[in-house]
């Protein structure tokens, strides 16, 4: 369980982006965050991993092996000089994980097994988005946020990876925490969506999103 | 030429150089650092002149004080975050304005051309010794943090969230960055040493190789850009750092210009 209780926070001399912000996600849940964009996010994942401390509020997880999914396209260096297996290896013995067989076990389960030789940077968008999962899923983790899975990704490669969340989260009982804009996969896979809107969020169900979301836009959207 | 004790000692810290500039730079080249490297070789000028002023061994000093100035340097980059570039210039200013008021002043009694541009006929035995102790200190750590560093630079937010603790690292590397300075500028100079930390790097980027066999090129051109100073300065009596530095950009340009071809011809293939 991770909850957040009362949070704000702001940069240095800027402007709140998350303001009394509170949630709770339980073991098991699958949450898709939804929300414009700036609603605050990418802030919330943020602090969720503790890479952003909070102006003020209390975080307490009881998560012992998160995981983040980044977007592929988000601050990391595609053109890093780094086969997959090489990637998952590092991974590996930063994670102190002494198997190696746990490299070729995470590449099978997203099936990218055939390209453990493969630069990164020679990756499609959605075959480096299977790589990043496989290298979270090395540490076996109880808790994996993805950061907009489906970011540059055609639908093929949206095909393969969504049921891969969807299994981790049903037979691996993985609680998972996807930052969405792809509102089909995740009306489908999600248990509950929470809804940002200007760094505050309350918990709905999809239809219920779709009708905010529909009262925001004076119902004139397409969703 | 290595009847001569000089040559000998030149040649044992070229060796030592040769693997830890590419070991420290495939890095700073990859977490866009490179100025880093840069900005401290400048700051051991400081560090060598407070040797001679102090008396003391100008390699030690120097690792000292390039060490305060890493430090530094990473204290200020948590201040300035949306300009990181700014904390080179505060440091620099700092280093080089200490530099040049302990020469200029008349404080420091020795010619300090040799650091600035690289000397192989004043490498004293004392000197290797004290190289090789840093050399292989940095060389194990390096080995003992190799895969949180690589992670660091891979994505630094996903190091952190696996455990990676990104400040303690990044403290330790201000060392070893300092390290690596203070082993190369007797032979380098003060002057060029970025360019021996950065351009083997970039050299064996051209490749497109994994990780390990990127180091591994990086080391390989790093041996050959510094023995070609070495050789070369030996035959036709200049400075070691000059002739390295314009070997090290040759071989990138080489390298770039036989890629360029190889694509161009296979692309000619391929229509």
């Amino acid at each position: 369980m991770i909850s957040l209780e009362h949070i704000d926070f702001a940069y240095e001399n800027g402007p709140y982006l998350l303001e009394d912000l509170t949630m709770t996600i339980y073991d098991g849940d699958y949450v898709a965050i939804v929300g414009e964009n700036g609603s605050g996010k990418s802030t919330l994942v943020k602090i969720m991993l503790g890479l952003l401390k909070p102006n003020h509020g209390k975080i307490s997880s009881t998560f012992r092996r998160p995981a983040y999914v980044p977007q592929p396209t988000d601050l990391i260096n595609k053109q890093f000089p780094i086969t997959v297996e090489e990637l998952l290896d590092f991974q590996r013995q930063v994670l102190k994980i002494r198997a190696k067989t746990s490299i070729e076990a995470a590449l099978d389960q997203v099936g990218m097994a055939d390209f453990r030789r493969h630069l990164v940077g020679t990756l499609s968008g959605g075959q480096f988005q299977r790589v990043l999962v496989a290298k979270a899923l090395l540490g076996q983790p109880d808790f994996i946020i993805l950061d907009e899975p489906s970011t540059g990704m055609d639908l093929r490669s949206q095909d393969q990876l969504y049921p891969l969340i969807h299994d981790l989260h049903e037979q691996k009982g993985v609680t998972i925490v996807t930052v969405e804009h792809n509102l089909r996969y995740a009306a489908h896979n999600a248990s509950s969506f929470f809804h940002m809107v200007e760094g505050r969020g309350h918990f709905c169900t999809p239809d219920e999103y779709i009708r905010e979301y529909l009262q925001e836009n004076g119902g004139n959207a397409h969703v | 030429m290595f009847e001569y004790a000089f040559m000998r000692n030149a040649l044992v810290i070229s060796l030592l150089i040769s693997l830890l500039c590419p070991l420290i730079g495939i890095f700073l080249v990859l977490r866009r650092y490179s100025m880093i490297g840069d900005a401290l070789s400048h700051a051991s000028l400081a560090g060598v002149a407070a040797g001679f002023l102090f008396h003391a061994s100008p390699i030690v000093s120097a690792f000292c004080l390039t060490s305060c100035f890493g430090l530094l340097i990473e204290v200020l980059r948590e201040k300035f975050r949306r300009y990181a570039e700014l904390t080179l210039v505060i440091v620099m200013s700092l280093s080089v304005g200490l530099a040049i008021t302990l020469v200029s002043s008349g404080l420091v009694h020795t010619n300090i051309d040799s650091f600035l541009f690289g000397s192989i006929l004043t490498v004293s035995q004392e000197e290797v010794i004290t190289v090789a102790v840093l050399a292989a200190i940095s060389a194990l750590t390096i080995r003992g943090l190799y895969p949180q560093l690589v992670m660091l630079s891979f994505d630094e937010d996903g190091a952190r969230i696996s455990g990676v603790p990104r400040r303690t690292i990044n403290y330790i590397f201000s060392l070893l960055v300092a390290a690596t300075i203070s082993v190369s500028i007797r032979i380098v100079g003060i002057l060029v040493i970025s360019s021996l930390i950065a351009l083997p790097v970039a050299t064996a980027l051209q490749f497109q190789q994994g990780f390990n066999r990127t180091m591994l090129l990086s080391i390989l051109f790093s041996f050959l850009d510094i023995m070609a100073g070495l050789f070369l300065s030996y035959w036709i009596g200049a400075a070691p750092g000059g002739i390295t530095a314009v070997a090290s950009v040759l071989v990138l340009l080489v390298v770039i210009l036989i890629r360029e071809i190889h694509q161009s011809r296979r692309g000619g293939v391929h229509q």
